[in-house]
């Protein structure tokens, strides 16, 4: 129907141009948001004296830098011999640009391998959601992702190919509401027919000749003779 | 005051000896006694298992017909066992009772049979067995004499009596005796042929799943026509009709599994709400003008089913 037709196309040339003014490209979508992973930290504890080094703790802390202000959607990584992640993000809220960043802890110690000695989950891809996060990853401006490896039965351990996603941007309102109301004030709904029940029912009777079907696949025959009412005389039997 | 004994052969179950005695202290040894020598807990188990399966509206009413049909066949065995066997004997008087008691049997058959759904696969299945065994011969011992058209001993349901169980079933389905005649032909079994087991059954589950069928074609020519502007529109009720008779054909018999699920697949795709709307939308704009009535509609669906039923042979 051309209304309909109409006003698809006019939605979607002003999502395009909405699109285009966020700022917001596809490859953040499919890629990641660009971010610089500084090398990886790892803890030692005794080594107060900087020529001897300390234990390893089992502990690595690796920062990532985000462009600022970013909203978070999710985090993927693949698992290099990590037995539990953490995460922390430095957060600055929107209305306090001047306020210093604040740290806070998004998830603790999610376990990524069900024993830090065996190999399960050891080199497994995961991803961090928003909805598992403790705190909104709102204007996010740096994130540490804490690692853990209490066992001594790995040289080493890191997580590889981290990346950030973001929350897409919900499409501007106003200019598409106002043509949407506008529209459907020139051509009105018609036919508010309710296709799901009637498909539903549909496939019910579709179902129902299907169960007759089946049923007679197997069912045995009475045994005639006659073909159209007649005797076939092939059929006849001489003795 | 008399004793009364009440005797049936052993037909079909427990036997009813029902002997009273003189009043005496009810005592409790007494009274159970009593109760198993009278079989009453297998009635009463019987009957409680009927009513679980069958889940009736009503259940005064189903224990009721229960009982009533169980002491029809207690009379009715009991009136064949005293009766010699009639060979010869063709006086009208019997024929009369034949018919009665042929229509008593349709009856009890055609109560068994509502008794489950045909979606509870094994309660129908058995219901469907206990209505063949009472409509083939009389008794399962083939008692001889019984000239009713039965066909050979051991045979079948009579023709005559199969058809009528049909038709009594789609017309207690709410079809109309029009709607479902070209599903009887189809279904139809002359009166002198014996039918077996996997025919009857066959044809007792076609009719049953028919009157579902119709029922939800009426409810979904409600749907399609809009409350308040009378009868459906014809493009409406063609296209969602051609819809589902695509989808019928391209369900039609696959000979390997995987085909067969390719094939079902197919056909659902055919009836998805999002087919649909554009197949209506598409009959709106092109279709023919005029509306279709609640007849024609229910006659287009049922000639789609019946399409699809083999004719006995």
């Amino acid at each position: 129907m051309c209304t309909c037709h109409t006003f698809i196309f006019l939605c979607y040339y002003e999502y395009n141009c909405d699109r285009e003014q966020s700022k917001m490209s596809a490859d953040d979508v499919t890629k990641g948001v660009a971010c610089t992973l500084k090398p990886p930290v790892f803890l030692h504890f005794g080594g107060g004296d900087s020529k001897t080094q300390g234990c390893c703790s089992g502990v690595c802390v690796i920062d990532v830098a985000l462009p600022p202000g970013k909203t978070i959607e999710t985090i993927t990584f693949k698992n290099f011999y990590t037995a539990l992640v953490s995460v922390r993000l430095q957060r600055r809220s929107p209305g306090q640009e001047g306020a210093a960043a604040k740290w806070c802890t998004a998830l603790r110690d999610r376990p990524l391998m069900t024993n830090p000695h065996t190999e399960a989950g050891a080199q497994d891809y995961y991803s961090i959601d928003r909805k598992q996060m403790q705190v909104e990853p709102d204007g996010v401006s740096s994130i540490r992702l804490i690692l853990k490896q209490p066992s001594s039965a790995w040289l080493t351990f890191s997580v590889q190919d981290v990346r950030i996603f973001p929350r897409m941007q919900p499409v501007r309102k106003g200019r598409i509401d106002e043509l949407s109301d506008w529209l459907l004030l020139v051509f009105p709904p018609q036919d508010p027919l309710d296709v799901a029940s009637v498909s539903c029912r549909l496939q019910q009777m579709w179902a129902l000749s299907q169960v007759m079907q089946s049923s007679q696949s197997h069912a045995a025959s009475v045994g005639r003779f006659d073909v159209d009412g007649c005797y076939d005389i092939n059929l006849l039997s001489l003795t | 005051m008399a004793d009364r004994e009440k005797r049936r052969s052993a037909g079909s179950g427990s036997c009813l000896a029902a002997t009273v005695a003189e009043p005496g202290p009810a005592t409790k040894g007494s009274d159970r006694e009593f109760l198993s020598q009278a079989g009453v807990g297998e009635l009463l188990r019987g009957a409680l298992l009927k009513m679980v399966e069958a889940r009736p509206d009503d259940p005064v009413g189903f224990l009721a017909d229960h009982f009533g049909s169980l002491a029809a066949a207690v009379v009715e065995s009991g009136s064949e066992d005293l009766k010699e066997p009639r060979l010869s004997d063709g006086s009208s008087g019997d024929e009369g009772a034949r018919g009665a008691r042929a229509q008593q049997r349709l009856n009890r058959a055609l109560w068994h049979l509502r008794l489950a759904h045909h979606s509870q696969r094994s309660a129908f299945g058995n219901n469907v067995r206990v209505a063949y065994d009472l409509l083939s011969l009389t008794g399962p011992f083939g008692h001889a004499g019984d000239s009713s058209p039965a066909g050979a001993p051991g045979g079948g349901v009579s023709g005559a009596l199969y058809t009528q169980t049909l038709r009594c079933l789609c017309g207690e389905g709410g079809v109309p005796a029009s709607t479902s005649a070209p599903l009887l032909c189809r279904l139809h079994c002359h009166d002198h042929e014996a039918v077996p087991y996997g025919v009857f059954r066959h044809g007792v589950l076609t009719c049953a799943v028919f009157s579902d069928y119709i029922r939800q074609a009426q409810r979904l020519y409600a749907q399609v026509c809009q409350p308040d502007e009378g009868p459906a529109s014809r493009a409406a009720c063609l296209a969602v009709l051609g819809a589902l008779r695509e989808a019928l054909e391209t369900s039609r018999d696959a000979d390997s599994p995987s085909v067969k699920a390719l094939r079902r697949l197919e056909a659902s795709a055919k009836m998805s709400p999002h087919q649909l709307a554009r197949v209506m939308t598409e009959a709106q704009a092109r279709g023919p003008a005029g509306h279709m009535d609640a007849k024609e509609f229910e006659n287009a669906a049922a000639e789609l089913f019946i399409a699809r039923v083999k004719v006995v042979s």
